[in-house]
């Protein structure tokens, strides 16, 4: 028994021994991956964050050696700053179309094109191509688009009535800021399409073979077992829409710079003209490290009350 | 088959969002990372080059050697014949100013073959951001493009713009016009070297349609408004205007307030001193002008979602909607560009009327809206030690006011229809419209820098914003002002 409780020791000792060598290795093998990743990480992510708020304790032109420590100033004019929470404002406003306009038709074009299988891969195509160009892009385009002089609506509006007709999309408050959610929803719905269109391909075959089986349609598939087994993934594609809409900058910057008169501003465009074209570096940092809090208070808020579950 | 279709389309989501990623940002970073890696070597250039600036008199023998014929005979300062690299940043992307631009750096070049010109081509769109990212991370050229007004001042607040009064006044240049030192000069001091030529602000008409409603060209403001009445008449929309850039607007604002005023009032509201307010007389006048010119339908409809960027505001002259376009004068470039027969055959040109009754009281109607420095380079030439880098300062100096600005140069720029802000240059001009243009310049008792570039740039966006407002009818004149004051006195308490 001795020897043999000893050959067990001598065993789980050796074992123990190689474990530890392998995990020793493991350790290692994911330091030398990790590092990399973390690394730029750390570099182009945290440092940043980290410079953004120590800059929002200064008041400085952005090139002047002269940084000036003025504590908590700069966030006491934020609290009071109305230009900043009527930005904050547009992007609430932004962030509710988003999510309403992008998610439910993504999904309604994703069922068509899964329901319809092969025969409407055209139409994937076509339907993805403005997720495809870049934001500098369409913005232009949607810039010629609106304009009121031989854009599409006023043309169109000019050719019914007969005579000209002007529809001034971007140049009047509120229309701006809603024809600008019009070009974003234009603009990310084939996002959340094709993001729904995995969530069906995801969804195993057995379960619509069972389903098929046991007597079901293909509407009551869809209503009752697909539909439902997305829930997860529309709760992921609502936290996207939420935090890209927050933050969102470069379309809106190159359609309207904010205007007109401030009515298509966001929080970013403020950010960019406090920091890059009014000299005010400080306080734009001031503003940005702002609109960090602010977002990552909405989304772990969002995150709170529906809990995003990947379980499936 | 399905899902290798999900993920094929996956994939192309994922090349997507690169695409758009680097379309995105493609210019800045391009823009970014081209002036840092073409600085890498100047920097160690500079640091080798300060020992040069002590040997400097004794190489003055061969330093005249090296002089060429565009500096023979001038006083100037000797330049270096140790080997030196300047980086100089420009906007000439395209077009005849960036080979008339490109041209004076290699006539410089070759009169000194020691000295390297890195001339980078930045983008107009964000020049000004790219150039405040370099100088906050000490990558900033040694000379650069500016438009003088606030940003110049600002620059040279932060240390990025060589003092060049003793130079200018020890050496020789050009024999820039007064309003073009003035525009160049800040707190007493010379900082910049004007090179762009002059732009007026006019108000380019269609002949054809003025003889057509039977109006002649109006003398004072009565008059205009009594044309455009007729044109309205006539089915015409009077002026046309791309608000969307709202510069543009603001030149009718600037206008009125000067006719109406002088400089007085203007000048008065910067400082905020002695009673002076953006809400005074001539301030709310040219609001209310323009409101009511906007109710009669002086202006197209949608004015604020026009942008002049994209030509929308020559497209409704093209098209004849409209009659009479107040704009700079680099207009005639771009209407000739699009199409020079057309541009021959209907446009004219006069001054912004006069406002008959501010001159009974003795206003004086000749002071005009304009930039007489165009584009100025101002030098940023420094020791590691914070003393300046004179070897390279004079090098710059040299090449902004004797290869820039030479002959050669101002005879190109005149072809191209720029006039040079050099004394007799008006005279020189051949296009028709130019000389009227020149004349109104050079008769100037003032010229008064844009707003948009004399106002610091905190209170310029304040500007920009209420001419959206002015011409949408969104606030009232009075509400104007008191907006540009607020902004006014936060940006002098800095």
């Amino acid at each position: 028994m001795v020897t043999r409780k000893g050959d067990n020791v001598a065993l789980k000792n050796n074992t123990n021994g190689l474990a530890q060598a392998r995990e020793k290795s493991t350790v290692k093998a994911a330091a030398v991956f990790l590092f990399p990743a973390l690394f730029l990480i750390a570099v182009y992510m945290i440092y940043p964050i980290i410079d953004t708020f120590t800059t929002s304790a200064y008041s400085w032109n952005g090139i002047s050696s002269d940084k000036i420590f003025i504590g908590m100033k700069n966030w006491k004019t934020l609290f009071t700053d109305m230009t900043f929470w009527s930005s904050f404002g547009h992007n609430v406003v932004v962030m509710v179309f988003s999510i309403l306009l992008q998610i439910p038709i993504g999904m309604l074009l994703a069922t068509f094109l899964d329901a319809g299988g092969r025969k409407f891969n055209l139409f994937k195509v076509i339907w993805f191509l403005p997720y495809l160009m870049s934001s500098v892009a369409i913005a232009f385009l949607f810039s010629y688009a609106l304009a009121t002089n031989g854009g599409i609506f006023s043309s169109i509006a000019s050719m019914i009535k007969g005579g000209k007709v002007t529809v001034d999309l971007l140049g009047r408050n509120p229309h701006a800021l809603f024809s600008v959610i019009g070009v974003m929803a234009w603009q990310f719905t084939p996002f959340y399409m094709v993001y729904f269109i995995a969530g069906y391909g995801n969804i195993d075959t057995s379960i619509y073979e069972a389903a098929v089986i046991d007597g079901a349609t293909r509407g009551q598939y869809l209503r009752t077992i697909a539909i439902p087994l997305l829930g997860p993934i529309f709760k992921t594609a609502c936290t996207m829409s939420l935090i890209g809409s927050l933050k969102y900058f470069d379309m809106i910057w190159n359609m309207t710079g904010g205007g007109p008169a401030g009515g298509t501003e966001l929080m970013a465009t403020y950010m960019y003209k406090l920091s890059f074209q009014q000299f005010n570096m400080g306080y734009g940092s001031c503003v940005a490290a702002g609109m960090f809090l602010l977002i990552t208070f909405i989304a772990l808020v969002f995150q709170k009350i529906f809990v995003v579950k990947e379980d499936y | 088959m399905k899902k290798k279709f999900v993920s094929i389309i996956l994939a192309a989501a994922l090349t997507g969002t690169l695409l758009a990623g680097c379309g995105g940002s493609g210019t800045d970073n391009s823009a970014a990372s081209q002036p840092a890696a073409e600085e890498a070597p100047a920097e160690s250039d500079a640091a080798e080059e300060t020992p040069a600036a002590e040997d400097a008199p004794a190489e003055e023998a061969s330093g005249e050697e090296a002089a060429a014929s565009s500096t023979e005979g001038k006083n100037l300062p000797e330049l270096t014949t140790e080997p030196l690299t300047i980086n100089l940043w420009d906007i000439a992307t395209e077009g005849s100013s960036k080979d008339i631009q490109e041209a004076a750096v290699q006539r410089f070049m070759a009169d000194y073959p020691n000295i390297t010109v890195n001339q980078v081509h930045q983008q107009n769109d964000n020049y000004k951001q790219q150039l405040i990212v370099a100088m906050s991370s000490g990558q900033a050229p040694d000379m650069y493009i500016h438009w003088g007004g606030g940003p110049m001042n600002e620059y040279y607040n932060s240390g990025f713009v060589n003092d060049i009064t003793d130079m200018y006044n020890t050496y020789d240049h050009p024999d820039f016009i007064d309003a073009a030192v003035a525009q160049s000069s800040y707190d007493g001091k010379i900082l910049a070297i004007p090179f762009g030529g002059l732009s007026g602000c006019d108000i380019f008409y269609n002949k054809t349609i003025f003889a057509e409603v039977g109006i002649e060209v109006p003398k004072t403001i009565d008059e205009l408004e009594a044309a455009c009445d007729k044109l309205v008449e006539a089915g015409y929309v009077p002026f046309s205007l791309a608000n969307g850039s709202k510069w543009t607007g603001s030149m009718y604002f600037m206008y009125l307030v000067a006719r109406h005023s002088g400089n007085d009032e203007f000048d008065a509201a910067y400082t905020q001193e002695n009673g002076g307010t953006f809400t005074s007389d001539a301030f709310i006048w040219a609001g209310e002008k323009i409101q009511d010119w906007v109710k009669k339908g002086y202006f197209p409809e949608g004015v604020n979602s026009l942008s002049t960027d994209d030509g929308q505001d020559r497209a409704l002259l093209y098209d004849n909607t409209c009659a009479m376009m107040l704009h700079g004068s680099w207009q005639t470039r771009s209407i000739q560009d699009d199409n020079a027969d057309w541009y021959k055959e209907n446009i004219g040109v006069f001054r912004f009327p006069e406002d008959s009754e501010a001159a009974a009281k003795g206003v004086p109607q000749n002071v005009e809206i304009g930039t007489a420095i165009g584009n100025g380079f101002s030098f940023n030439c420094w020791n590691e030690d914070g003393s300046v880098d004179q070897t390279k300062l004079d090098a710059c100096y040299v090449l902004a006011t004797q290869y820039y600005n030479d002959d050669t140069y101002n005879q190109e720029q005149l072809a191209s229809t720029t006039i040079p802000s050099i004394k007799g240059f008006d005279q020189q001009i051949e296009d028709e419209n130019m000389k009227v243009v020149a004349k109104v310049f050079f008769d100037a008792s003032n010229v008064q820098l844009w707003y948009d570039q004399y106002l610091p740039a905190s209170v310029t966006e304040v500007h920009k914003d209420c001419m959206t407002e002015l011409f949408g009818l969104q606030k009232t004149p009075e509400e104007i002002g008191q907006a540009h004051d607020a902004a006014m006195q936060a940006a002098l308490a800095e």
